[in-house]
């Protein structure tokens, strides 16, 4: 039972920061933008967040500088790939090579390794619900979170709601499926690409601060550990549905938790635990492709 | 050809040399940039040092080094050039043996270039005869059959079992009066009557991460033996060195299964478990540098390693002439006084009752007569590092998991 709870919270643990990746990057992958600096957004979201509580001993700053300084990333993203038609990849890829030493050189300049933010416990972050956190195995689902953990979950349900319930979301989908078409009616497609890049930067910020400063109360470098990159799998794995995709994250963070947690029973055999994200994710993506192929019936649509 | 590479070499010597140089001045305050400039001086020695991934300012394995190295190159007028390399290791070796620095010390974990050589070169240490290399934590100057390569290259060991031992029987001692000792503090650890378990995370399965565990396993066991109680050791050596949230969890389920302490070898890994030792209220042990500060009252000790102390020694033996004569693999152990715990002044400050402080007291008193067993050879400890095996048979009262 101990260990059923513990596997399900850290479950919900490392599921979160993927999931916030996710509802963001679902988005630009539905715009047909394909962000892979999701990885370098969530890295300086999390180093602002934890940097500017450090400076100032006020979380809630911290809070928000994570994810300003997030959308200062998305903001370039959109300049260099959207606006001046760069190649998405290369611009991506520089923003997460700059993430890292933005946080590396401010560190060296600050004389420290890492951040650590030591006048306030991670413990005091969590959510404790009343009587929802006395049940057994439901408690540890649902209580004891910080705050942006349950942000995540819910933002699952409105990124939903935004994509395909409103306008904008319709917008989002037509200027990804067909830009020309889009152009034809009028509408500024750019303006989406922006839109949709910077509801992921967004949301890769807070998955920076969720993961720093709620649930670790530090930084250091390479602490996102291309939680990014399986965020961008989890997207294709769910085509971009935020339900799915999300379904997927929560996969990794469940293949993660069991990983840890069962690493107590087995002893030196512990280290294969530690692949089975990596197989559910190849797993997971050869059958997400196959049964998209069998669906495919026109010749040359096989990637629509 | 061979002109313009030597010149392009040189020039690139000359402006590493200088942004050293420029770092070093903008680093300390004091007169080593007066120093430096009157290194023009035909007796004067030159001393670098190449700092590894973690830089200059990592509070410990590098740092140690320079400040030791900078002491002793005041006293003497030398130049000291301190080196965080951006073009690969091998371009900053060959760059400082071709300005003719006297000593070298590398700090990183890679002697391919050195020992060996890369792409075809011949190696930088049979280039550059003049220069002494040192180089940490491994001794790769040996051939297959165990004959030393270069005669000028020094390979400093620290025995880390030795005050990992010293650890593992602190652990125990504080883990049986946990209560009593930390008595009103901001603690939750679980009853010894309950469960007894010691975490242990190491960042990589090699001999240089085993080698703390096993002296812990067996610092461990002496206690345990004593006591006549038996613990459960929980490990993971393969929690690599940046996944601080992972490192975090892992240890979270360590705590969640009654360990009280929690033992973490694995870099940045490290400050996720000592995180995670204070939002569960118990304790975590450090390793390498003194990092008790990071999270005041949650970290027992750190299990220290000390570059300062072979780093003195040496640069001492280039000034007296005698650094080609000292031995070419230098073990440091708790007798030098490289290898120790922290003097415990930072988690004595959450030790506040009477009753604590004298249980605390006689832990200590313990701790003393242990080291002093092992620096008798009273004591042996299994040393990984070298090579030697760990039969967990030696310690029944340790189930390692």
């Amino acid at each position: 039972m101990q260990l059923l709870s513990s596997i399900l919270y850290d479950t919900i643990y490392h599921s979160a920061p993927i999931i916030l990746c996710v509802i963001g990057g679902v988005f630009a992958f539905k715009a047909n933008v394909l962000n892979i600096a999701l990885e370098g957004m969530m890295g300086i979201g999390a180093f602002f967040s934890v940097y500017v509580t450090f400076i100032t001993g006020n979380l809630l700053l911290g809070f928000i500088a994570g994810v300003i300084v997030a959308l200062l990333f998305g903001v370039m993203f959109s300049l260099f790939g959207v606006t001046f038609k760069g190649n998405v990849i290369v611009v991506g890829l520089a923003l997460n090579l700059l993430a890292t030493a933005i946080a590396s050189f401010i560190l060296v300049q600050m004389g420290k390794s890492n951040l650590t933010l030591s006048h306030f416990s991670v413990a005091d972050l969590q959510i404790h619900i009343p009587y929802i956190e006395s049940i057994p195995l439901l408690g540890s689902l649902l209580s004891g979170h910080p705050f942006l953990t349950y942000v995540a979950f819910i933002g699952v349900w409105l990124t939903w709601m935004l994509m395909y319930r409103t306008k904008f979301g319709t917008y989002v989908r037509v200027v990804g499926e067909n830009e020309d078409a889009a152009k034809s009616l009028g509408l500024k497609t750019d303006l989406y690409k922006w839109c949709a890049v910077l509801i992921g930067a967004l949301c890769c910020g807070l998955a920076g601060v969720n993961l720093s400063t709620e649930r670790l109360g530090l930084y250091t470098n390479g602490m996102t550990a291309a939680r990014g990159f399986i965020a961008i799998a989890a997207i294709y794995c769910g085509r971009g549905d935020p339900f799915i995709s999300s379904i997927y994250a929560v996969l990794f963070g469940l293949a993660r938790s069991l990983a840890i947690n069962l690493a107590v029973f087995a002893g030196p055999a512990a280290g294969l635990f530690d692949v089975i994200p990596y197989i559910v994710m190849v797993v997971a993506l050869f059958v997400a492709s196959v049964s998209q192929r069998r669906h495919v019936k026109v010749r040359g649509f096989a990637n629509g | 050809m061979r002109k313009t590479n030597v010149s392009r070499r040189s020039f690139l010597g000359g402006s590493v040399a200088l942004i050293g140089l420029g770092l070093a001045g903008c680093g300390s305050k004091d007169n080593s940039k007066t120093k430096s400039g009157s290194a023009a001086k035909a007796s004067d020695k030159k001393v670098a040092i190449v700092c590894d991934a973690a830089g200059k300012n990592d509070n410990g394995f590098n740092q140690q080094a320079i400040e030791a190295a900078q002491a002793v190159c005041d006293e003497n007028g030398w130049e000291l050039n301190v080196i965080e390399p951006t073009n690969g290791l091998p371009a900053a070796l060959e760059t400082l043996g071709e300005e003719g620095y006297n000593l070298v010390f590398n700090m990183q974990y890679d002697f391919e270039a050195l020992i060996n050589g890369t792409g075809g070169a011949s190696p930088l240490a049979e280039q550059y005869p003049d220069t002494t290399w040192v180089v940490f934590n491994d001794n790769p100057n040996v051939d297959k059959s165990g004959k030393l390569i270069h005669k000028n290259v020094i390979s400093v060991l620290f025995n880390m079992n030795e005050n990992s031992y010293l650890a593992g029987a602190l652990a125990v001692l504080v883990n049986e009066n946990a209560d009593k000792i930390f008595a009103g503090g901001n603690y939750k650890f679980t009853a010894p009557d309950k469960t007894r378990a010691m975490g242990f995370i190491g960042g990589t399965e090699s001999n240089g991460i085993t080698v703390f565990s096993y002296g812990f396993v067996q610092g461990m066991q002496h206690e345990a033996e004593k006591l006549g109680v038996k613990y459960d050791y929980y490990t993971k050596y393969d929690a690599g060195f940046t996944d601080t949230a992972a490192g975090s969890t892992t240890a979270g389920t360590y705590y969640d299964n009654g360990a009280n302490i929690v033992f973490v070898a694995a870099g940045s890994v490290g400050t996720g478990v000592t995180s995670k030792a204070k939002e569960v209220g118990k304790l975590a042990i450090e390793v390498d540098a003194n990092k008790d500060e990071d999270q005041p009252g949650y970290i027992l000790t750190s299990v220290l390693k000390s570059t300062n102390v072979p780093a003195q020694a040496l640069c001492e033996a280039l000034g007296n002439g005698s650094i080609a004569e000292v031995e070419r693999v230098q073990y440091y152990n708790l007798e030098s006084g490289a290898v120790d715990l922290t003097d415990f002044a930072t988690i004595e400050k959450s030790i506040t009752s009477d009753e604590g402080k004298a249980k605390w007291e006689e832990a200590k008193q313990e701790i003393a007569t242990l080291k002093k067993q092992i620096i008798d050879g009273d004591i042996k400890v299994v040393n990984a590092q070298e090579g030697e095996t760990f039969d967990p048979a030696t310690c029944p009262n340790v189930n390692i998991k």
